[in-house]
């Protein structure tokens, strides 16, 4: 039986909690969080560590030089490096409202781009 | 290659190549002058703890030495060419602190020597006295000794102006040019520097760090220079009013010297430590740094390290350290004709007035013709301060050019119509526009303005951001555009 | 709107200022006017592209510019009147306020309150006096993070990041995957600067170095950064000889600590807590100028974007009830003193007579402490940490619970559970 921590990031508090996990790999207990969303999130960040991707792409027709997006679920945090790749050859013009698709289904994740900001001009 | 051709060139665009610049600019001389830094006063005279003293300081006043001479010869000098070229200068007056009776011994006898040379206006003032001056100077202090006449003034803006007024009574200046090398053919120099050679008649070697370099290739050696490290910081201006007059002690340690000064900007300045430094070092240590703040605090108890907000080293070029730094170089080569150099170490800004004329006539001695130039102006005006305007200026330069109405540095309240002015006078770095308009001198540092600045100077310029340097050369402060490392296209 | 009619001015348009305006618009006040220095309402919160923001706030994980974007479209409705690019010279004693734009020129106002929500500023190098030499490729991390997300640089491609504080760890992740090689994190604590999660999401997750107990000692290269020496610090944060090594780099990022930035509440004659680097405020964010009102980090540095805009909102609200009424009764005042490993508390004072929620940092971290204000509440804590602040909700009838006529509450962190 083994025991690993890893700390919630679900919210700010940033919880330490650890993991007995036996030989199967099966979790057994968890201590040290301090909410019920905090005790899945760490389950599966034990599973399949996942993470948002928050970043920048270039613009065109812009006085802003950059704007900012993010994708509407976590991908997989090993896909992190890449899709920041994915990234570079977007290019965004205004008119664009918050919220708005910038690439759908990047990687064929079936996760979105999507504007973080209103990008006027 | 370009080639020119000039009757004197200088070698050197710091305080003293600058007033050198400026006083034969008086004369019908063709004078070219090359700075080897992206701007003026780049080499120890922005080191400078810009007081103009006079040649009485605590430490020496032996007038017999040259360099205090030409100091002495500046006194009445110094305020009358700043007013001329526009440039601050205030007279705080200078306290040295007495701590006990073996110190007023000294003071003493420095005082009826400046006394006997006809310098007046020392006082001593007693303990109570002090306090009322000066209530948060070092309770250790029993008296001190006064001068009045003691000024401040702000060297690198001494230096842009005096090149500002030589450029316009005829000097022509060249920035970012480097001397590589001097050959000597029959009674001209040609000068190979690294944009084109310049044939000149004269020289005068006023390079600074680099003058016995830059003698050397000419084989005239007649001097050695040392470098010397010093360390200035500079406070918040929020203890901007901790004092009003210049203040030092003696140093309790040899090589060390211990001044707090008001700067005429509102921080205040302190200095400290002397000592032979390796050449082309201008860093500072962490030893040293202790040193300077031990030695203020011996000043004024209360200050510590978080009071400082910038801090870097002060360097010079002595002569005869073994000896002291008595002597200054300000001389015509005995090997060399035609050929003067001139450093003067400390205190170079306080001597430089006197010193630019001694050039001339050192000059005239070689050889040079000095007819008057009947259109010389000596004066220069400065580009608007915003801060120090009253509203009604303000809203008359902001009429004319409305980027006066828009605060680029908020610490120093610093306008994009002064950082675009600074520019059009020959700014061309962040650190240029700095020394110009004090835009990232403030407390945060350029935290605030600096990318502002960078943006400017690119749209002024014509360039694109990524070239702006900090101090020219290979300073760039951005390196790769948004995605360039990921393999982007641009 | 006339400049002479403003009933509340806002200075500032962060997360706090927004906030502030928003709620003195809704408590009534008619005309709010907010200045904002830069060319757009949001402050900071533009150049912050990562999530974390609003959890509490909003109940959702947004980043800096959709959090932004909430309050400027409130702004908006409420038609709240703004002033952009516009830099607040001076403000008074009275409340008379100058300011300046490239299209009026000088302005003067004296509103009927005034909101200060300024935030902060970064220590500089200059502060910290690191040795070496000053060439180009010094970057605070925050000035770095507006390069990187607003301006469209990349400062190096070598980089070590001095501090690990939020900001610092966030630009360390940031700048990885815009491809940066992120050499190495440089802690002079034994432990993170800021949030654990950010350990993790940041650094852990880019496997970035993390150094502990470790600072820079040497800034080299004389036209550029080329190397910055690290050495390990004792107990007294003093770098042990022997251990220096060099780190090759082209860049150096400083996240070591913000400061509130509060020049103008000088100006104004506003007393300043040399503890929490801002105001002294009582429980309505007042501070001892009549009128002059503050929120958000210009009052001390929050964790999270969510208090900032809660704490303005206090500020916002009695900044609005003042210019309708004219003037508080003053009570008497109870002042809180930072006992045992406190560092700061705002508010500082506290009529008493109303509910109040204290923001409480510690000075050390410390395992197993008991916090206590007065004799009126006390909690346990497993841990304390600087790097969090500590949130207390006093109620007003717990606040009677005050023996006799004290005027003094002691906030201190005692030993054992």
């Amino acid at each position: 039986m083994i025991e690993e921590k890893i700390i919630c990031i679900g919210c700010p508090l940033g919880c330490e909690t650890t993991l007995k996990i036996d030989d199967q790999r099966k979790v057994i207990k968890i201590t040290g969080y301090k909410c019920k969303e905090g005790r899945q999130f760490v389950l599966e960040e034990y599973r399949s560590p996942v993470r948002v991707l928050t970043a920048t792409v270039l613009t065109q027709n812009s006085a802003r030089p950059l704007f900012p997006v993010r994708t509407n679920r976590p991908l997989l945090k090993t896909q992190l490096k890449e899709a920041a790749k994915a990234l570079i050859g977007v290019k965004v013009k205004p008119p664009i409202r918050v919220g708005q698709i910038i690439l759908p289904n990047i990687m064929n994740t079936g996760v979105d781009v999507i504007a973080t900001d209103d990008l006027i001009s | 290659m370009t080639q020119m051709d000039t009757e004197v060139l200088i070698i050197g665009g710091g305080v003293l190549g600058a007033v050198v610049a400026r006083e034969l600019s008086r004369y019908k001389v063709d004078v070219i002058l090359v700075e080897k830094e992206a701007d003026f006063g780049w080499g120890s005279t922005k080191t400078n703890m810009c007081i103009v003293c006079q040649g009485g300081d605590t430490l020496e006043f032996r007038p017999e030495y040259h360099r205090s001479k030409l100091v002495w010869d500046s006194i009445p000098l110094m305020e009358p060419l700043c007013q001329e070229l526009d440039v601050p200068f205030k007279r705080v007056g200078e306290l040295a602190l007495i701590r006990n009776n073996e110190e007023l011994g000294k003071f003493r006898k420095l005082k009826s020597k400046a006394e006997k040379l006809g310098l007046v206006g020392h006082q001593f003032i007693d303990q109570d006295t002090l306090r009322q001056m000066e209530p948060n100077v070092t309770r250790e202090a029993i008296g001190a000794l006064y001068d009045p006449n003691i000024a401040i003034a702000d060297p690198v803006r001494l230096t842009i102006a005096l090149i500002e007024n030589a450029g316009q009574n005829g000097v022509q200046v060249m920035r970012e040019t480097e001397v590589l090398n001097i050959f000597q053919k029959g009674n001209q120099f040609e000068v190979e520097t690294n944009r084109g050679s310049i044939k000149c008649r004269f020289i005068v070697n006023a390079a600074g760090t680099s003058v016995d370099k830059i003698a050397r290739l000419v084989n005239s050696d007649d001097f050695v220079l040392y470098p010397i490290r010093g360390y200035v910081g500079i406070l918040d201006k929020d203890l901007g009013n901790l004092i009003k007059h210049e203040i030092h002690m003696r140093p309790d340690a040899p090589g060390q010297m211990n001044i707090l000064t008001p700067s005429v900007h509102g921080n205040l300045f302190f200095g400290t430590t002397m000592q032979p430094a390796r050449r082309g070092d201008y860093s500072t240590t962490r030893r040293i740094a202790q040193i300077g703040l031990q030695n203020v605090r011996k000043i004024i108890p209360d200050l510590s390290e978080k009071d400082i907000i910038h801090s870097f080293a002060g360097y010079l070029m002595f002569r005869n350290w073994e000896v002291g730094w008595h002597e200054s170089v300000v001389q015509a080569s005995r090997k060399v004709s035609r050929f003067i150099s001139i450093c003067i170490g400390y205190p170079g800004v306080s001597a430089a007035p006197a010193t630019g004329r001694e050039v001339a006539e050192l000059l005239r001695r070689e050889g040079l013709r000095l007819e008057a130039n009947p259109r010389f102006s000596p004066f220069r005006k400065a580009s608007p301060i915003f801060n120090q305007l009253s509203e009604k200026q303000q809203k008359e330069l902001i009429a004319q050019d409305s980027r006066y109405g828009h605060v680029v540095c908020r610490c120093e309240t610093v306008t994009e119509g002064e950082i675009v002015e600074a520019v059009r006078r020959g700014a061309t770095t962040l650190d240029g526009v700095k020394f110009r308009t004090r835009a990232g001198m403030g407390r945060c540092q350029g935290g605030f303005c600096t990318l502002r600045v960078a943006k400017i100077l690119g749209r002024e310029l014509v360039l694109p951001e990524e070239k702006i340097t900090k101090k020219g050369a290979e300073s760039r402060i951005l390196l790769y555009k948004a995605k360039e490392l990921l393999g982007g296209e641009l | 709107m006339k400049f002479s009619e403003v009933d509340v001015a806002v200075i500032g348009s962060g997360p706090a200022g927004m906030a502030a305006a928003i709620k003195a618009k809704e408590e009534g006040a008619e005309h709010v006017l907010i200045l904002e220095r830069q060319e757009q309402l949001g402050g900071l919160l533009h150049q912050c592209v990562h999530n974390g923001f609003g959890l509490l706030y909003f109940g959702q994980d947004l980043t800096g510019p959709e959090y932004a974007c909430r309050f400027v479209e409130k702004v908006r409705d409420l038609g709240i009147e703004v002033l952009l690019e516009t830099m607040v010279t001076q403000i008074s004693g009275d409340r008379k306020l100058t300011a300046i734009n490239s299209h009026e020129g000088p302005i003067h106002l004296q509103p009927k309150s005034i909101v200060l929500a300024m935030g902060c500023r970064e220590r500089s190098r200059g502060q910290l006096s690191i040795p070496g030499t000053r060439p180009a490729g010094i970057f605070t991390a925050g000035t770095a993070q507006r390069l990187v997300n607003v301006e469209g640089f990349i400062p190096g491609k070598k980089v070590v990041i001095l501090g690990s504080g939020d900001i610092g760890m966030i630009m360390a992740r940031r700048l990885s995957l815009e491809g940066v090689e992120v050499k190495g994190v440089i802690e002079i604590l034994p432990y993170v600067g800021g949030l654990i999660r950010n350990e993790a999401q940041c650094l852990h997750d880019f496997d970035i170095p993390l150094l502990l107990e470790h600072t820079v000692t040497q800034i080299h290269g004389e036209q550029r950064v080329e190397a910055v020496t690290i050495a390990k610090v004792d107990k007294n944060k003093r770098p042990v000889d022997g251990t220096e090594q060099n780190i090759e780099c082209d860049t150096l990022l400083l996240s070591v600590g913000l400061i509130p930035e509060n020049e103008l509440s000088r100006l104004a004659g506003v007393d300043l807590d040399p503890l929490a680097g801002g105001p002294v405020v009582d429980e309505r964010r007042e501070t001892n100028i009549p009128g002059i009102f503050a929120g958000g980090n210009v009052v001390h540095v929050h964790d999270f974007v969510d208090n900032v805009s809660w704490e303005a909102e206090i500020a916002g609200t009695w900044a609005a009830r003042l210019s309708q009424k004219g003037d508080f009764e003053k009570k008497e005042k109870i002042t809180l003193k930072p006992g045992r490993n406190i560092r700061s508390i705002v508010p500082q004072t506290i009529s008493g007579q109303n509910d109040v929620t204290f923001y409480i940092r510690v000075k050390e971290m410390e395992e197993k402490v008991r916090l206590k204000v007065g004799d009126i509440y006390h909690r346990a804590f497993r841990v304390v940490k600087p790097s969090e602040m500590i949130k207390v909700d006093l109620l007003q009838k717990e606040l009677n619970l005050l023996k006799g006529n004290s005027s003094e509450l002691v906030v201190e962190c005692e030993k054992g559970e």
